[in-house]
């Protein structure tokens, strides 16, 4: 595969991935955004083989398959049975009006974007706008764990923000060691094990919502 | 002589879409029936009932003033004007010899179009007409900028805003290819065509007298030819907005020459691109539900975002 088909495929999923991340951001409901954070980690593990087959780098098929398998699968169908077994209503109930999320995500691509101009050296062929597109996902992230009530949002939001730093790190230095990624990985899973357990926990014993957690303030 | 026929080739277009708007509502209409496993209207049906309003008389409200008589008929002239604007055979060989293709101008067309239908169903008087026109333009607020950042973030890169010529560009510059700002323009594009269409996450095309309804409350107080004229003007500009999506994103097949088989091959591809879109617009009217009012402008907000985010990344 040539470096500029390359460059092009990876501009092309981050574009994709961009476009999950503010269907994530948009969604009213919890099911959508945890389809669409899904979608956004098999556009993730495809960048990955993209990258796999430009540098010739075996790591990152590995990484490119546990990607998939793990926060395409393993991680959405955590949430699922977490939201199916809790009962919680499936409408999402942001802290801040939905309009004024959108507009700070497209502020913040916008700062990315510009953020990227002055980071010149960092920029290689291969990368294209890997990186500002990275940022943008990391910083949504973010934005949809600090703008949204419930714990299984705010789960989504991690991993949407983790998809991001994963998308950086695979683009800009063209793979990371296995042994990192794998690490990586495997705290993304034990933190959602956690997350879905006390959600799981805090529900059956209390009966209890984040936002009711204010109140405990001093 | 090359302006005479400059003029044929733009009334052609203008009169292949006025005629196939009402086809591509019955096929919208009958591929939703199938997948709700009914029958369906035949695909004419569209027609049938242009022609069952012609014949029919008028009744007009008594608050109405004259202006109220002349909407349905500057609704469709400017919808009518809005079509020629698009490229749909033939791509443009040299310099425009006529100002119209622009996308601008197609935009401000349609734009005055939801205006007079606005100003028309306030001025008949009822109670529906204010509330549904006070919501049509909310709508059209959000849409219209959309898919202005959306035409723009594709003008941008093709160096001019006639439609036309955009094409024509898009179709031979590798440059102009697939890109990533296109993927989110066309996907700020599909969503803000479901609203610009009047279709269900938006509002609901099969509904009368309900409290939810957005286009066709407006229609109320119409009757008659008046009412065919705006029927028939809803028509062409469904047809409209998916042929500028398929212009701005999917522009090869237009056909450069005169030649019989090169027209056949523009028409098919034509019909493949409208086809495609009317499909989308169909599944998408059957596998989802009505948002409530309140929700859509963060449904909307959505396809402003990917096109502005489209403008952005092509700019930056």
């Amino acid at each position: 595969m040539t470096v500029e088909l390359a460059t092009r495929l990876i501009d092309v999923l981050g574009a994709l991935l961009l476009f999950t991340m503010l269907v994530i951001l948009a969604s009213g409901q919890l099911f959508r955004a945890i389809y669409a954070v899904a979608l956004q980690a098999v556009f993730l593990g495809i960048a990955g083989a993209v990258l796999a087959a430009a540098t010739g780098n075996p790591d990152l098929w590995v990484i490119a398959g546990i990607t998939i398998v793990v926060k395409a699968f393993v991680l959405p169908w955590l949430l699922i049975r977490v939201v199916r077994t809790v009962q919680i209503s499936r409408e999402i109930e942001p802290a801040i009006p939905m309009t004024l999320t959108l507009i700070a995500a497209s502020g913040i691509v916008v700062l990315a974007f510009h953020l990227n101009a002055s980071l010149g050296p960092v920029r290689q062929t291969i990368t294209g706008n890997a990186l500002p597109v990275g940022v943008t996902l990391i910083l949504i992230g973010v934005l949809v764990m600090a703008s949204r009530r419930k714990a299984l949002v705010q789960m989504v939001g991690l991993f949407a923000s983790e998809n991001g730093i994963f998308f950086t790190a695979m683009a800009i230095s063209q793979g990371m060691p296995l042994i990192i990624e794998i690490g990586v990985i495997l705290d993304v899973v034990l933190g959602a094990l956690v997350m879905g357990i006390l959600v799981l926990r805090v529900r059956s014993s209390v009966d209890t919502d984040i936002a009711d957690l204010e109140s405990l303030k001093g | 002589m090359e302006r005479t026929q400059h003029i044929v080739r733009i009334a052609t277009e203008t009169g292949l879409l006025v005629l196939l708007g009402p086809l591509v509502t019955g096929y919208v209409q009958k591929l939703k029936a199938r997948l709700q496993c009914r029958r369906g209207a035949s695909l004419l049906q569209p027609y049938r009932d242009l022609a069952k309003l012609l014949r029919k008389g008028t009744v007009r409200s008594d608050t109405a003033t004259p202006f109220f008589r002349a909407v349905p008929a500057l609704v469709l002239a400017a919808t009518v004007t809005a079509a020629t604007m698009l490229p749909v055979l033939w791509a443009p060989s040299g310099p425009a010899l006529l100002p119209v293709g622009d996308s601008i101008l197609l935009l401000g067309l349609l734009a005055l179009a939801r205006f007079l239908l606005a100003i028309g169903a306030l001025d008949a008087g009822g109670a529906f007409g204010g509330m549904v026109a006070s919501r049509e333009m909310t709508v059209g607020l959000l849409v219209e900028p959309a898919l202005m950042l959306a035409v723009f973030s594709v003008a941008v890169a093709a160096g001019t805003t006639d439609l036309g010529e955009l094409a024509a560009r898009r179709d031979s510059l590798a440059a102009l290819s697939w890109q990533a700002p296109d993927l989110l323009a066309l996907f700020g594009m599909l969503i803000l065509a479901l609203a610009e269409t009047g279709r269900i996450p938006v509002d609901n095309p099969d509904t009368h007298l309900e409290l939810t309804m957005l286009h066709e409350g407006m229609l109320l107080e119409h009757s008659g030819p008046g009412l065919a004229c705006i029927a028939l003007a809803t028509h062409v500009k469904q047809l409209v907005t998916l042929t500028l999506v398929a212009t701005l994103f999917f522009p090869p097949g237009l056909a450069r020459g005169l030649a019989p088989p090169e027209i056949a091959l523009a028409l098919g591809a034509f019909a493949a691109k409208v086809l495609l879109l009317a499909t989308f617009l169909a599944v998408v009217e059957s596998s989802y539900a009505k948002l409530r009012f309140f929700r859509v402008p963060q449904f909307l907000g959505l396809g402003l975002v990917s096109a502005f985010l489209a403008l952005a990344l092509r700019v930056l």
